[in-house]
């Protein structure tokens, strides 16, 4: 099957701004693919351009096999998407909305289906008014499947939802995964990421620093273990300092925090030092790197890299 | 197609679940019509001749207000937006908005005169073409409550923006106040907006002559109509984002000032800006008529007192707006008892005042007396006295008294003069309705006074 997506050096400044320098991804059919990054890292411009919300200055950009700046109205019959927030007129009804929005597309899928399949069906006749942020997003997400869309396109859904109604969006996107939909979602929040898509590109500063399954990510990354050791009394700093392939020591207290290149043997000199000093464990924490760390990495080296160029 | 009729059909269920909207577009057009009423309560027909002005006011709050706050509203709080990540295209949602607006209007001025027929006003002389012109009144507002809309980045942007055109149009536009009641550099100004070709194109409809096709009004009105709705979709912004100060294409405001300011322009040129000017030709013409060959008795000759009596003497008082007398006990201002001596001297020799037929000469002194009335000048109240002084000097009191009566058991002949500048009175109206209304009530009065009755 063709790619959903193709998105090829796709370049947009405003004024002197550049948005998006340089981004280029592809999204297979059946896919969850997420576009992470910091906030104003360019997620939402290259969604826009995507969408033909902008216009972009270059690149080339397919969506189902249609060229997005040659025939935008075609490619927006066969998505669906839902933005950060969906605001519709304070008396409409979720049914009234999904049959206004279905009038404007060709293909229409059944509306109590729909209200059924978000959990709307309680509120189908509820003025949107009333609707709690939980049910106004469901209502969005709705919206974003009235045409049966080939591709949905969910811009950072999540935020500013309360950690209730962000668990249920996220077994939402996890089932439009189980039904086959082929999903871009872009968020900066790393274990949303991490949890539902498929694949990740990560987009700093108008670019994609690195693509990949988030294990795959998290295995290229330079990145090391972190361990957390809490004794009954302090173990030194200069004793820590020296167990091998550590770095980033920090000591507070009783407790020191370090990262480590080389787990079992900093373990193993830990134990001994632990012996030697006679000081009881209480807590040993050796926890793996995260996604977080190689989005970090991505960020802070980009960073500093800009911050040579600029000095 | 479909498309259109879900978002025609879903802008008017939401307008009429809004209660705020609800109050605008219908209940302050009532308000309107009821404080005309009682300030016009002396009028002949009720409201007749301000049905023109009552919905034009309707259309402008409706257009120009509700339009530009639905669709800045919707566009601030992102729906518009939504809109646009649908195939819909533009021309289709802004055709269903301008559609459902136009259907808001023409139930609020359909109220409105249902209301009006309520109270007592006769139906309108020429209903399809108040219908015809009502839709053009409509889309020359509506066009404007397009282009607020695309200026206004706010909903409180557009209630400054639409106060700034209502406003205006209202006091000096000729849509609230009598233009002939205004100076004139206010009714050359007023020739510049599209509230008195609005008023005038439906006043005519309901009153007098209904209008030809080629008339100027509905020119006037179709010109600011599509540069409007050409402006309006040149300036188009889906997203609050975009600010007006920061949108690219804003010569495209040019072509609407290059509209109004044409029509403006080619209404100086007609020479039909000042009010009186166009009115006074066609009148001046009228009471020369050639005398009769043979001479039948004329048909005041049979009335007697008890017609006199029988005349409704339920007037207004003699201190009001409507028909005022000044009472012997009151002297006028100094500076405009020039004005007054000119009447006094001048018509005996004034030509509408001669002629063989003594009904049309005593109705012609009373136009002299119901035009200062009209026009609300400062010696309206005390014209009257000097017509009546000339009247009792001219004819047999009790000639005079059947010819008043006869004039006031016949409201509706005649010819009325329009002005009485001839006279050394600068005084003018357009309306001719309401000149003979006025001549009407001081004929009741006049007879009132020389038979000592009380009203």
């Amino acid at each position: 099957m063709p790619p959903k997506v193709v998105v090829r050096n796709l370049k947009k400044s405003y004024g002197a701004v550049e948005a998006v320098r340089d981004v280029s991804f592809t999204i297979e059919s059946g896919e969850i693919f997420g576009l992470l990054g910091p906030n104003g890292a360019g997620k939402t411009t290259s969604l826009e351009c995507l969408i033909g919300l902008r216009e972009a200055d270059a690149g080339t950009l397919e969506v189902c096999g249609l060229d997005v700046r040659k025939s935008p109205r075609e490619v927006k019959q066969k998505i669906g998407v839902a933005l950060q927030s969906t605001a519709l007129p304070d008396q409409v009804t979720p049914r009234e909305a999904l049959k206004l929005f279905g009038s404007f597309y060709r293909e229409q899928a059944d509306v109590s289906g729909l209200l059924e399949r978000f959990a709307l069906s309680d509120k189908a006749d509820a003025r949107f008014v009333t609707l709690s942020g939980g049910q106004r997003q469901r209502l969005a997400l709705a919206l974003a499947f009235v045409n049966r869309p080939e591709l949905v396109l969910l811009d950072e859904p999540t935020t500013g939802l309360d950690p209730q109604s962000r668990r249920e969006l996220h077994v939402e996107i996890a089932r439009m995964k189980q039904e086959g939909h082929t999903v871009l979602l872009s968020t900066h929040y790393l274990e949303e990421a991490e949890r539902l898509c498929d694949r990740i590109a990560i987009i700093v500063h108008g670019q994609i620093v690195a693509t990949g399954s988030p294990r795959e990510l998290i295995a290229q990354s330079t990145s090391r273990q972190l361990v957390t050791v809490v004794t009954t009394t302090p173990l030194g700093e200069a004793a820590l300092a020296r167990l091998p392939g550590i770095d980033e020591l920090r000591i507070e207290g009783a407790t020191a925090r370090f990262r480590t290149t080389q787990a079992t043997a900093t373990l193993a000199a830990l134990t001994a030092l632990l012996e030697q000093q006679r000081a009881e464990l209480i807590d040993l924490q050796v926890r793996k790197a995260s996604l977080e760390d190689v989005f970090l990495q991505f960020t802070d080296a980009n960073k500093t890299a800009s911050d040579r160029g600029a000095s | 197609m479909k498309g259109l009729l879900h978002h025609l059909g879903s802008s008017l269920r939401l307008h009429f679940r809004n209660r705020m909207a609800l109050l605008y577009g219908y209940l302050f057009p009532l308000i309107f019509l009821g404080a005309f009423w009682v300030l016009y309560r002396h009028d002949q027909y009720p409201l007749l001749r301000h049905m023109g002005e009552l919905l034009t006011v309707s259309v402008l709050g409706g257009a120009c207000f509700g339009l530009p706050t639905t669709l800045v509203n919707e566009r601030e709080r992102g729906v518009w937006r939504r809109y646009r990540l649908t195939p819909a295209p533009t021309w289709l949602l802004v055709a269903s908005t301008v559609i459902a607006r136009y259907f808001i209007v023409l139930t609020a001025g359909l109220l409105q005169l249902g209301v009006a027929l309520a109270v007592g006003m006769p139906r309108p002389e020429h209903p399809i073409a108040l219908a015809v012109a009502f839709t053009l009144v409509a889309f020359a507002f509506i066009g404007l409550g397009l282009v607020i809309a695309m200026l206004a980045d706010n909903v409180p942007a557009v209630q400054a923006l639409g106060q700034c055109i209502f406003l205006p149009m209202l006091i000096i536009g000729g849509v609230a106040v009598p233009l002939e009641s205004l100076p004139a550099w206010a009714q050359h100004l007023s020739a510049f907006f599209p509230g008195r070709y609005a008023v005038e194109v439906l006043h005519q409809c309901v009153t007098g002559t209904g209008f030809s096709p080629l008339n100027f009004d509905l020119l006037a009105l179709a010109v600011i109509g599509l540069t409007g709705f050409l402006v309006g979709a040149k300036l188009f912004r889906w997203d609050a984002q975009q600010h007006f100060s920061r949108q690219a294409g804003k010569a495209w405001l040019l072509p609407i000032l290059a509209g109004w300011l044409a029509v403006g322009v080619a209404a100086e040129g007609r020479d039909r800006v000042i009010i009186p000017v166009a009115s006074k030709p066609a009148v001046a013409a009228k009471p020369t008529a050639p005398p009769a060959p043979v001479v039948p008795p004329p048909p005041w000759a049979n009335l007697t007192p008890k017609d006199a009596d029988a005349l409704d003497y339920d007037l207004p008082p003699d201190v009001g707006v409507v028909s005022p007398m000044a009472g012997s006990d009151q002297l006028p201002d100094e500076w405009v008892k020039p004005q007054l001596d000119n009447v006094r001297i001048m018509l005996p020799y004034w030509v509408p005042s001669k002629g063989p037929d003594a009904l049309t000469r005593v109705r012609h002194a009373l136009y002299v007396a119901a035009v200062p009335d009209a026009a609300q000048v400062p010696t309206e109240a005390f014209v009257p006295g000097v017509v009546l002084n000339y009247l009792e000097l001219n004819y047999p009191k009790a000639d005079l008294i059947k010819i008043l009566t006869w004039i006031a058991q016949h409201p509706d002949e005649g010819n009325p003069i329009m002005t009485t500048s001839d006279l050394g009175l600068k005084a003018a109206v357009r309306d001719p309705m309401l000149v003979k209304e006025r001549a009407h009530y001081y004929a009741i009065k006049f007879v009132a006074k020389l038979t000592n009755h009380s009203y």
